[in-house]
């Protein structure tokens, strides 16, 4: 399906993250349990799953918010290990979008999209502020610039927060439920641009509910209970003849609303 | 959308305020809702009126009609009223202390430039504000020093046994502020640090000058401080002083910090994170501003409280503005109880600084707010 897929010879190279037997305990509470996922460039996935299967924990793993203790995780050829630059490097690759925006709430809009580029790039202020009012044109909020979080709407904060994390170029983008903090008529233009971002080829891994969104962009769907990879398929074969009971129980549930 | 977006946080929208229903608007309506709302409260109305009335016109006789304002010696005091001359003849002492006459100049100017660096952010260019400002407020203490003492200047000499009267208090003040507040934020970084060495440490120290009574801390600042320094280093008293009201005011602003800290959500340190900022630079450019922001009023509470205990060091025999004071009141050419006149205007003119303060906080605590439309 993706351009990947016809070169196989690449296919190695193309692995952007490579997680293996990953295990993460939180004192006795056993939260990711062998968790093996490959991912290619510019696949989109779409991870989903009962609430407190790990999800969140999983991906927050990727960029080191959270540590884990068992088994290897390579992101863009970069081992993660217990060393500040290997996670300073793997966090310049990686962009995260939360549930709850986290934009800092004293620094206006432009502000929020080039303090990275500034501190962390070491960019110029001008060609900053000139990336920051390109991916606000993209996101259709340029026009907000010199606003403060707190005056948007929280769809419009959302796609700040997506803005915010394009800035630093990242060669994945992780999002963490992007939708759910958001009141119903404001998940389309997040979704929007979501989707926008998955049709120029983005890598992106996606803690979603939004079935919608899986079965539109999404190259394989992921389903996590109780700390496991549970099944993952295609979105076609992953609604349609779902192997698992417990999938089955799971899509019946959140389908049923 | 599907009820699995079980976190419902609303974001708050805020709304032009309206004018007030016009029924509850005018004066008639204003005195019956807050003076006479109901028997009760008329009663008290009542009194509280009568007790202006008959509190006020004495007070304002002793204060104002009946009271002494020209003159220059105590001769000059003859009515039933207040006795102004006094301060008046004292006014230099109280604000100067002992500087010399000629020398006076330099503590307007150190004043003058301690207003300018306290109102910089708003008269420096925008982009110089956030280089400048903190750099300004740190070298002001050394600069203030410089001037006043004059040596490193090429200026004549003026030893620190001159030094005194309400400037000292407020460049003391002003000065321990300036550093407590900082070496307070170290503190409190080190408290909540993982490093067990820099947890401890910085427990120990804000516990300590939180703990002890700021006098027993000046006593012990003049016998203990000098161990610290080379044998035979004869170190001055002011400086003594200043070092324990910073350490002091720093064991203080700590606090206010932690719970400054404790209002940040997480989900700051792990956007900076995610963007890839370093510890320092999160700290600094995104947690500082906003435990700056919230604390902002403990943060006055405290400043006004050090500016208050400078004049324990009366005590200790620093000639401050209270202790300027108590010479004049025991001068032989003054003798005659001009207390309540002395310490009235200590009060007031405390009273007044510490209300200006309040309204500048309240003032950048606005201009902080980014919550809403402004
Ligand atoms: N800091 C922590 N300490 C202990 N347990 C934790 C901690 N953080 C998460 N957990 C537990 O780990 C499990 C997985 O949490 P996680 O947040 O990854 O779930 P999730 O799949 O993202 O769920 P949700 O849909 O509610 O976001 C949960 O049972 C949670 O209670
Ligand atoms: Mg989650």
């Amino acid at each position: 399906m993706t351009e990947v897929n016809n070169r196989p010879e690449q296919e190695a190279q193309d692995d952007v993250i490579v997680i293996s037997d990953l295990n993460k305990w939180y004192g006795d509470f056993h939260v990711l349990k062998d968790i093996n996922l490959t991912v290619k460039k510019g696949e989109r996935i779409v991870i989903c799953g009962p609430s407190g299967s790990g999800k969140s924990t999983m991906i927050r793993c990727i960029n080191r918010l959270e540590e884990f203790q068992r088994g290897s995780l390579v992101v863009d050829g970069i081992e993660m290990i217990d060393d500040v630059k290997n996670i300073e490097a793997i966090r310049r690759d990686v962009g995260m979008v939360f549930q709850h925006f986290n934009l800092f709430p004293h620094l206006t809009i432009l502000e929020n999209l080039t303090l990275g580029p500034i501190w962390v790039q070491k960019k110029p202020k001008d060609e900053a502020e000139a990336i920051a009012m390109k991916y606000l044109e993209r996101v259709k909020i340029a026009n907000q610039a010199s606003k403060y979080p707190g005056q948007l709407s929280g769809g419009q904060q959302q796609r700040v927060a997506i803005a915010r994390s394009l800035c630093m170029s990242p060669q994945i983008m992780l999002f963490d439920e992007p939708t759910s903090a958001l009141d119903p008529e404001m998940v389309k233009e997040v979704l929007d641009v979501m989707i926008e971002l998955a049709e120029e080829g983005m890598t992106m891994l996606c803690v979603t509910h939004e079935m919608g969104f899986a079965k539109k962009v999404a190259d394989r769907v992921i389903f996590m209970d109780g700390g496991e990879i549970v099944e993952q398929n295609t979105p076609d074969t992953f609604f349609a003849n779902p192997e698992t009971d417990r999938l089955q129980l799971f899509l019946s549930q959140i389908l049923e609303h | 959308m599907s009820s699995s977006s079980h976190h419902t946080t609303r974001v708050f929208e805020p709304k032009p305020s309206q004018p007030a229903p016009v029924t509850a608007a005018g004066p008639i309506a204003w005195l019956r809702n807050n003076l006479f709302a109901g028997p009760l409260n008329s009663i008290t109305t009542l009194v509280i009126v009568a007790f202006f009335l008959w509190a006020i016109p004495p007070l304002l006789d002793w204060l104002l009609w009946s009271a002494d304002f020209s003159g220059t010696t105590q001769q000059d005091c003859t009515s039933s009223g207040a006795c102004w001359v006094f301060i008046q003849a004292w006014s230099q002492q109280l604000f100067y202390g002992s500087f010399p006459d000629t020398e006076i100049w330099r503590i307007n100017l150190t004043l003058v430039l301690l207003a300018l660096v306290l109102s910089s952010p708003y008269w420096l260019p925008h982009h110089l504000r956030n280089r400048l400002d903190l750099a300004l407020l740190v070298i002001f203490p050394f600069v203030a020093i410089a001037i006043l003492d004059g040596r490193i200047l090429g200026l004549e000499y003026v030893s620190t046994d001159f030094w005194g009267g309400f400037s000292l208090n407020l460049l003391l003040a002003s000065a321990s502020i300036i550093l407590g507040m900082p070496l307070g934020f170290l503190w409190a970084l080190g408290r909540r640090s993982n490093m067990p060495m820099a947890r401890s440490i910085s427990v120990i120290l804000i516990e300590f000058f939180r703990g002890v009574p700021v006098l027993a801390l000046f006593f012990m600042g003049s016998v203990m401080l000098p161990l610290f320094f080379p044998e035979g280093t004869n170190v001055d008293k002011l400086l003594r002083v200043w070092i324990v009201l910073t350490l002091f005011m720093a064991g203080y602003m700590a606090e206010v910090y932690r719970g400054g800290f404790q209002a940040i959500p997480n989900g700051q340190y792990e956007a900076s994170a995610a963007l890839g900022l370093s510890y320092w630079q999160t700290t600094l450019l995104v947690i500082l501003p906003q435990v700056i922001k919230v604390s902002m009023p403990n943060i006055l509470a405290t400043s006004i409280m050090l500016f208050k205990n400078t004049t324990f060091l009366l005590i200790i025999g620093i000639f401050e503005v209270l202790s300027t004071a108590q010479t004049a009141l025991t001068n032989s050419n003054w003798l005659g109880g001009y207390a309540t006149e002395a310490y009235l205007f200590v009060g007031v003119v405390y009273w007044i600084c510490c209300f200006g303060m309040s309204r500048v906080a309240a003032n950048i605590e606005k201009k902080l707010d980014t919550s809403h439309q402004s």
